[in-house]
């Protein structure tokens, strides 16, 4: 890297890696200093083409969404993430605390799924990313988009039967099989 | 409210209660960018350790349905095939079992009376998963986990172990040894490293005269050979969280060939290597302080010749060949025993059995030509229990003068 190009480096740093440390965050599931690691490497990977990236953003989180579902490279980073107990009871608790309560059994059941599954509900519901678009940055179909995203959500409930009594998403009426078509590459 | 909609309040309850990135973040990338992420390797063993653990605890069954994978491969049951390709290009893998590496090998002339027969490696690019040739090293071993390899540069015996990080294509570490390494393995959870010592290169070849026939007549010929002894004094022992080494000299008898590499015992408590004798793919063991001692109960009937020895589980132990079926192309079956007793429980498809995938399934080579035409075999996908096989790579084209691709295989 030149000087020129150091500088841009340290100036996209440090305008924009505050907000991509949150969903690097979310991506492994709540465990700071794994999303700090994920979001170090993806900006070492970029500053070593650094002068021939075009949109350093763009870039820099479809490295961040690639690493994450990259099973054998980063399952290791997954450590225990601490989250405050639910109360026992929930009796007598206004609606606002029993949401907050509901949202705390969901971090902990997000942070419970695999990467994949975690990675394309960030995608899908924090970044509000079209199926399409998630399939274009995962390198995959939409069917398995689809199919990996209706999993998730079943296998949130699996995990947290505090969520049993949602509403089912739309998400959660699709069948559970595969779209995705076999194919093999000439 | 629904799932989806506590999904997205949650997540952005989350990231809204991340701080900021520290002022000097820009510098940590960088710096960390010099040192090519020279985590210490405590942490890299640690990282593949881990790595085995989750490996080892994922339900089989479930492995590999959620899978997330690139377009533009087979996308059924955790399989990564290319059977138009070898070698191959893009990545091979069926399970946990992953192609991480091949090489083909060749004599490379290096006198009028010396030549080496020397490895090009092509090594997984885990970012686009494809294989990328990379000259620089003559022995590459590539742990669980599939993020660290251990290499050896082009001079042999080498005076220094590389630990390669596979993302970056950068030595993050360089391990020093007192005792001249040929060869590498690593123990069966990625925690150590068994490192083959040699006097000289293990792969030089002198050239000699032999006689052949040809055309009914017998003419003199010129060949690349080995070395009728080996040069092996012994092995070390390389734990990576600490980068302690230590040597254990082990006298080279007659009954092994030039190159006869250690390997760990599946427990990493006692190394193997193969032996000449009466039949193929004998072992011998030995404990760590080099002493001669009987095979572990489970591993006393595998071949030394046979890669895939023990089942993920333990209980079943892969073996060598034992029908062809004629048939075009031809079928070939191999051995699946019980370890203890060394008894047949059944066959499975397959001519040479390479890898376990889980517990039921094997990556083998096996022909795709009739048992009258010349062997030629392609990487296949074979089930316990099913005479079925799936092909992962193309055929491999094999003649006496030249090795085809070889294949290596590590766990995710």
């Amino acid at each position: 890297m030149d000087a020129a190009e150091l500088e841009s480096f340290r100036e996209f740093v440090d305008n924009r890696s505050s907000g991509l440390l949150k969903t690097a965050v979310l991506l492994c599931g709540g465990d700071r200093h794994a999303g700090e690691d994920l979001l170090q490497n993806a900006l070492a990977k970029a500053a070593g083409k650094w002068q021939r990236i075009d949109e350093p953003e763009a870039y820099v989180r479809r490295i961040l969404y690639r690493q994450q579902v990259s099973r054998w490279r980063l399952k290791w980073r997954r450590r225990e993430v601490t989250v405050a107990e639910p109360p026992e009871s929930r009796a007598g608790r206004s609606d606002a605390a029993a949401a907050a309560e509901l949202r705390v059994v969901m971090r902990e059941a997000l942070s419970r799924l695999t990467s994949r599954q975690r990675t394309v509900l960030v995608l899908r519901y924090f970044e509000d990313l079209p199926e399409a678009d998630v399939a274009r940055l995962l390198g995959c179909s939409v069917g398995t988009v689809r199919s990996t995203t209706h999993r998730s959500l079943a296998r949130l409930r699996s995990i947290a039967p505090e969520l049993a009594a949602l509403r089912p998403a739309d998400a959660e009426a699709q069948p559970s099989r595969d779209f995705s078509p076999v194919e093999v590459r000439r | 409210m629904n799932v989806e909609e506590l999904v997205r309040e949650a997540l952005r309850e989350q990231a809204a209660d991340q701080r900021p990135t520290g002022p000097g973040f820009a510098d940590r990338v960088l710096s960390a960018r010099r040192r090519r992420r020279t985590r210490t390797v405590a942490t890299v063993a640690a990282a593949v350790a881990a790595v085995v653990a989750v490996a080892v605890g994922v339900p089989l069954l479930d492995s590999g349905k959620d899978d997330v994978r690139p377009a533009g491969v087979v996308q059924q049951g955790g399989i990564h095939a290319h059977p138009d390709q070898s070698p191959p290009r893009d990545l091979i893998a069926a399970g946990d079992a992953v192609l991480a590496a091949y090489y083909t090998a060749d004599n490379v002339v290096k006198s009028d009376t010396r030549a080496v027969f020397e490895r090009t490696y092509s090594l997984l690019d885990p970012d686009t998963g494809r294989y990328e040739k990379d000259t620089r090293w003559s022995y590459v071993a590539v742990a669980p986990g599939l993020k660290t390899a251990a290499v050896l540069e082009r001079e042999l015996p080498a005076r220094r172990i590389g630990l390669l990080d596979l993302a970056t294509g950068e030595v993050e570490r360089w391990i020093p040894v007192a005792h001249a390494v040929g060869g590498l393995a690593f123990s069966y959870d990625g925690g150590r490293l068994v490192a083959t010592t040699y006097d000289e290169n293990p792969d030089l070849r002198h050239k000699e005269t032999g006689s052949a026939v040809e055309n009914g007549k017998t003419a003199e010929r010129q060949m690349w050979a080995s070395s009728m002894g080996s040069s092996r004094t012994g092995f070390s022992v390389i734990d990576l969280a600490s980068t302690q080494a230590s040597w254990t000299p082990v006298k080279a008898e007659r009954d092994i060939s030039a190159r006869q590499d250690f390997a760990f015992g599946r427990t990493g408590d006692t190394v193997y290597s193969q032996v000449i004798g009466g039949r193929d793919g004998l072992q011998q063991f030995y404990d760590l302080t080099g002493g001669k001692i009987d095979a572990p109960a489970d591993e006393r009937y595998l071949r030394s010749d046979v890669a895939a020895r023990l089942s993920p589980n333990g209980r079943l132990a892969a073996l060598g060949l034992t029908k062809e079926v004629a048939g075009s192309p031809g079928r070939s079956y191999s051995s699946i025993r019980d370890p203890r007793t060394g008894k047949e429980i059944t066959t499975v498809r397959g001519g040479h059995l390479l890898a376990w995938v889980d517990d039921k399934r094997l990556i083998a080579w096996e022909r795709v030509t009739s048992l009258e035409e010349e062997y030629r075999p392609q990487l296949v996908l074979v089930t316990i229990g099913s005479d079925k096989v799936v092909p992962l790579s193309g055929s491999r084209e094999e003649s006496l003068e030249r090795q085809g691709w070889e294949p290596v295989f590590a766990r995710r």
